[in-house]
């Protein structure tokens, strides 16, 4: 048995350690360790704060996954005072949903997680005529056909298209072999390149493959120019608590939303597509068909298991969570959990999740049995409801080596800064796996009813891919290919999402409505004295939820449970192991001093660890104080 | 991999020819702000210099830095980390992770020891030994105060690294606070903002490769060309300001025709940032021309300068305007008086600083 410790574990957000047990013999990994090795303590920054302003600090928990938060706390907010924010705010802040989560996911494959599957090395031994043959290929058996029902059509032919010429591929090739030859390899030192999972794709592929890594990094800041016009900048766009700040007026050149405005915001969303369809979604099918094709269908883990979601993307404006609302228009509606997809649909069990199990203090908990936080006051195995959550960091040293140098944390004590979240007492994978998996469960049991236009394209989408692979859904989804596949498969559902939106903002202005802020709440006097709120919503990495308690104008209390922290949380003793420990056991591993396959199937969840490893509201516990008067400058107070 | 190469070098060596290398050099001499008549130093910094080494380490942080870094549009990110510095160091970029990574993390430390740039992107959390941020299974503290003894130079990027961010707010649970106190005597660039502008963060940057110093600084070790103004100075909506039309509320007729947004909260009358005049994505916008007060997110401590929604004097030095004795009707008359003594308390503050400012600090090479 050989140990194995990845630390730290990057070209994720945040900071991230695991650790493996490997049978040397058969490569089976016996035991896996997840740790989230930081945190910042946000929420406890969040109390006394003026709730208008939670959505600007809450954001700030990630800039990868900006906005998500952002998006969730305003959900919150607004649940809590009742306000319903006008038709062109919900619009918008769809838009900028949509254009994040594909940005996200581009960026995801590319950039964070393409050196896993391709090398620079090996796209060298390419033939650029044959790579570009390979483009051409690519492009006629991996395109997915699925638009949505969007009317309006501004572009006359997409402008972002793969180039399929050997001259190009020739650049890019003498350009890697430039970097390579110099020996300042820069970005692509100390990977393990010659690991043998490198050679399971033809050189061609790879060469395709970094080159389109490198287009992309250029590429995918214009995903989000929406962002820079709606919400003023990326990462980190601005918000207002009842609709947005971006005044509509066709009538005022300084209009922060006019005509030439939105054209720029319609660009981006015409590009976004074509970069999508014609880049990123042929790429993943190409590579995970050939790793299929080779039999590499593991990985799933949790997944198989057990999956959760809370639904998203309303198709007009909601006033809460807390009252069912949210729940009842949604375009993606897998909002509950799948259990048991790995034995196939039949014998799958669905539950909904409705707004009464959002509340209920039995059905979402979280545990600290693992983590480096104790519950004071009760068993050291209890669960608790984020409302009653209790934060009380009790750090205890690894197994071996000392608090500041760490050998090996210890599995049979505390070894995490995530706590344990639950549904049931059960533990979930999160993300655009299980949205997939929930929808198309739903479908086959024939409880989703007639589906959306989003739900049909979902549908369609797994259709085609498993006609594709030759391979069961219930197959090929619940893999390491399969959740870094569907991850594409939701960036064309959220492209054309980006498009209906908008159809429906120009249909709404037309209309003669140019509203985007309902400020009859503005003012904290038309507050209650009390007034809880949940935001819940779809982020990128999965079901992320968000609480508010609003007490004499001020933020009393802020809770939110994390996607990241559902998936790499530590383990249950009753439960078990968490989605990213039970994918790490349900890899191979060759060479375990070199674990690639570790790595990459960890990165298969897009990894967002500062997310995940934040603080719950600890009532009245003494902390130590940094004074940061900008006129004596920082101290600690001991 | 012993060889280090200048920018003209590596145009050279991927065969790009003498008029794209200076036509490269033009573009950059306009993206850093500098004159044309700056041409020829550009030029001849990118013939000698070497590609500088950097490595970008993480503490407390959100990773929209490095998210802001990658929308550059000039130079482009690609450009940036392919051709202009060799970027040995990256949690967010780096194909390597775990030990061979950390083993050429010292690999590169020694061998670039007294030249390599040292980006640091997120706050220090000095609590408890600093156990709250633990990398390669040690302390962040540590790891940045060993990799910085062997910097040149230190970029702190984003206001977390400057002065501790979001973590470092009230009540501070971590203990967080900016870089400065943790790298010696290193010489300092300063990059606030949350994040900062793409532009200015590659463009930082970009001048420590072509020019091997730093780029001139103000007081609080922020590169002048890009925190030289207040956001209130290059405002395009400074002249309704002037002209006393403000927006009263969220989406009202002020807000519709783009007026100021004083009195919503807007804090560019007190940061310093190019917001106004580079402004995001080369001019698209930025907040406050997509309708959103400025929150000042490149002020040291801004986060506990809060509610956003009050304006100005509320709570800075001039105390509540709303309680200086003047009934509601004459309050805004009140609030630009003020504003008018805020500016020249600031640009009082500001000449003080730039007294005390050292001379430019050159790296050393």
């Amino acid at each position: 048995m050989k140990h194995v410790v990845v630390d730290p574990v990057t070209r994720i957000e945040g900071h991230l350690r695991v650790e493996v047990q490997v049978d040397e013999a058969s490569g089976k990994v016996q035991d896996a360790i997840s740790s989230g090795t930081a945190w910042r303590g946000l929420e406890l920054v969040m109390n006394d704060r003026d709730p208008r302003d939670a959505w600007a600090y809450i954001q700030r928990i990630c800039g990868v996954c900006t906005t998500a938060h952002a998006l969730a706390s305003l959900r919150a907010v607004e649940d809590a005072l009742g306000i319903t924010i006008p038709k062109n705010a919900h619009y918008i802040r769809s838009i900028m949903a949509a254009s994040q989560t594909i940005q996200d996911h581009v960026i995801h494959f590319y950039h964070l997680h393409a050196l896993d599957w391709v090398s620079p090395l090996e796209a060298l031994k390419a033939d650029p005529i044959a790579t570009a043959h390979l483009q051409s290929v690519v492009l006629q058996n991996y395109k997915l056909p699925f638009t949505g029902p969007a009317k309006i059509d501004t572009e006359a032919y997409p402008k972002e298209f793969p180039q399929a010429a050997p001259e190009y591929f020739d650049t890019f090739k003498k350009k890697i072999q430039a970097i390579v030859e110099s020996g300042q390899l820069g970005i692509f030192a100390a990977q393990w390149w010659d690991h043998p999972d490198y050679q399971l794709l033809p050189p061609e592929v790879h060469l395709l493959a970094v080159t389109h890594y490198l287009e992309m990094l250029d590429k995918q800041r214009e995903i989000v120019i929406p962002h820079v016009i709606l919400g003023g900048k990326n990462p980190h766009p601005h918000y207002m608590v009842g609709g947005m700040p971006c005044s509509i007026s066709l009538d005022d050149g300084n209009a922060p939303l006019n005509t030439a405005r939105l054209n720029i915001v319609d660009r981006a969303i015409n590009t976004t597509r074509s970069l999508v369809n014609n880049f990123y979604l042929p790429d993943v099918l190409a590579i995970g068909a050939l790793y299929v094709q080779k039999g590499y269908v593991d990985g799933g883990g949790l997944s198989k298991e057990r999956v959760l979601g809370f639904g998203d993307y309303p198709d007009e404006p909601f006033s809460g969570a807390s009252d069912g609302s949210y729940f009842k228009n949604q375009l993606i509606r897998c909002n509950g959990v799948v259990e048991n997809f790995g034995k196939g649909v039949a014998q799958a069990v669905y539950t909904e999740l409705k707004s009464e199990d959002i509340t209920s203090p039995e059905v979402l908990t979280e545990g600290v049995e693992h983590a480096w936080y104790e519950y004071p006051g009760h068993k050291s195995d209890e669960s608790l409801h984020p409302w009653d959550g209790i934060t009380s960091a009790k750090f205890a040293g690894p197994k071996e080596g000392t608090e500041t140098d760490w050998k090996a944390l210890n599995e049979q004590g505390k070894y995490s800064w995530l706590k344990t979240p639950k549904w049931r007492g059960k533990l979930c994978e999160v993300g655009p796996l299980a949205r997939y998996i929930i929808i198309y469960t739903k479908a086959k049991k024939g409880v989703l009813g007639e589906p959306t236009w989003a739900e049909k394209m979902i549908l369609d989408q797994i259709d085609a891919v498993s006609k594709v692979l030759k391979l069961q859904p219930e197959v090929w989804m619940p893999t390491m290919v399969g959740r870094t596949a569907v991850r594409a498969l939701e960036a064309q559902v959220n492209s054309e999402m980006s498009r209906y939106f908008f159809d429906k903002l120009i249909a709404n202005i037309k209309s003669g409505d140019t509203k985007v802020a309902n400020t009859d709440k503005w003012d904290p006097k038309t507050w209650p004295k009390e007034a809880k709120g949940v935001g819940l919503y779809e982020a990128p990495r999965g079901a992320l939820s968000h609480w508010i308690v609003i007490k004499n104008g001020k933020t009393a209390n802020y809770q939110a449970i994390v996607p990241t922290t559902w998936n790499a949380c530590p383990r249950d003793d009753k439960a078990g192991h968490g989605a990213y420990e039970q994918a790490m056991m349900d890899t191979k591993v060759k060479i375990p001093d070199k674990p690639l396959e570790i790595v990459k199937v960890v990165r298969s969840f897009d990894p967002c660890m500062a997310c995940a490893t934040h603080l719950y509201n600890a009532k009245g516990e003494k902390i130590k104080v940094v004074t940061t008067d900008p006129y004596t400058g920082t101290h600690v107070e001991e | 991999m012993d060889k280090r190469e200048s920018m003209w070098d590596v145009y050279l060596r991927k065969g790009i020819s003498r008029r794209s290398f200076l036509k490269g050099c033009a573009a950059l001499t306009a993206m850093m702000g500098l004159s044309t008549d700056m041409l020829s130093e550009v030029v001849e910094a990118a013939e000698a210099k070497p590609l500088p080494v950097v490595i970008w380490l993480h503490g407390h942080e959100c990773t929209g830095c490095d998210e802001s870094f990658l929308r550059s549009a000039s130079p482009l990110a690609s450009d940036v980390v392919l051709n202009n510095i060799d970027l040995e160091y990256s949690h967010v970029l780096s194909a390597g992770s775990g030990e061979p990574f950390e083993a050429h993390l010292e690999e590169t430390i020694q061998k670039y020891a007294g030249q390599y740039i040292l980006a640091v992107e997120g706050a220090v959390s000095t609590k408890d030994n600093g156990i709250y941020c633990m990398t390669g299974g040690k302390p962040f503290v540590q790891t940045l105060q060993r990799v910085a003894k062997g910097a040149a130079a230190v970029i702190a990027y984003g206001t977390c690294a400057t002065s501790g961010g979001i973590q470092a707010a009230n009540p501070n649970p971590t203990g967080s606070s900016g870089i400065s106190h943790f790298i010696g005597d290193k010489p300092l660039v300063n990059v606030p903002g949350c994040p900062p502008i793409p532009e200015v963060m590659t463009g930082v940057i970009m001048h420590v490769a072509l020019f091997g110093k730093l780029p001139p600084l103000d007081g609080d070790g922020r590169p002048k060309q890009f925190y030289g103004n207040r956001i209130h100075d290059t405002c395009y909506r400074r002249p309704f300001f002037d002209a006393g039309l403000f927006a009263e509320s969220y989406d009202d007729k002020g807000s519709k025709a783009g007026w100021c947004l004083y009195k919503l909260g807007c804090r560019g009358p007190e940061t310093y940032n190019s917001c106004g005049n580079m402004r995001w994505y080369q001019g698209m916008s930025y907040p406050i021309q997509s309708g959103a007060p400025c929150i000042g997110c490149s002020n040291a401590h801004f986060w506990d300068e809060a509610p956003f929604s009050k304006r100005l004097p509320e709570y800075g030095p001039l105390g509540d305007i709303d309680k200086i004795g003047a009934g509601l009707a004459v309050a805004t008359g009140v609030g630009v008086v003020a504003h008018g003594a805020l500016s020249t308390i600031q640009k009082k503050k500001r000449q003080e600083a730039e007294q005390a400012e050292h001379d430019e600090k050159q790296v050393k090479k």
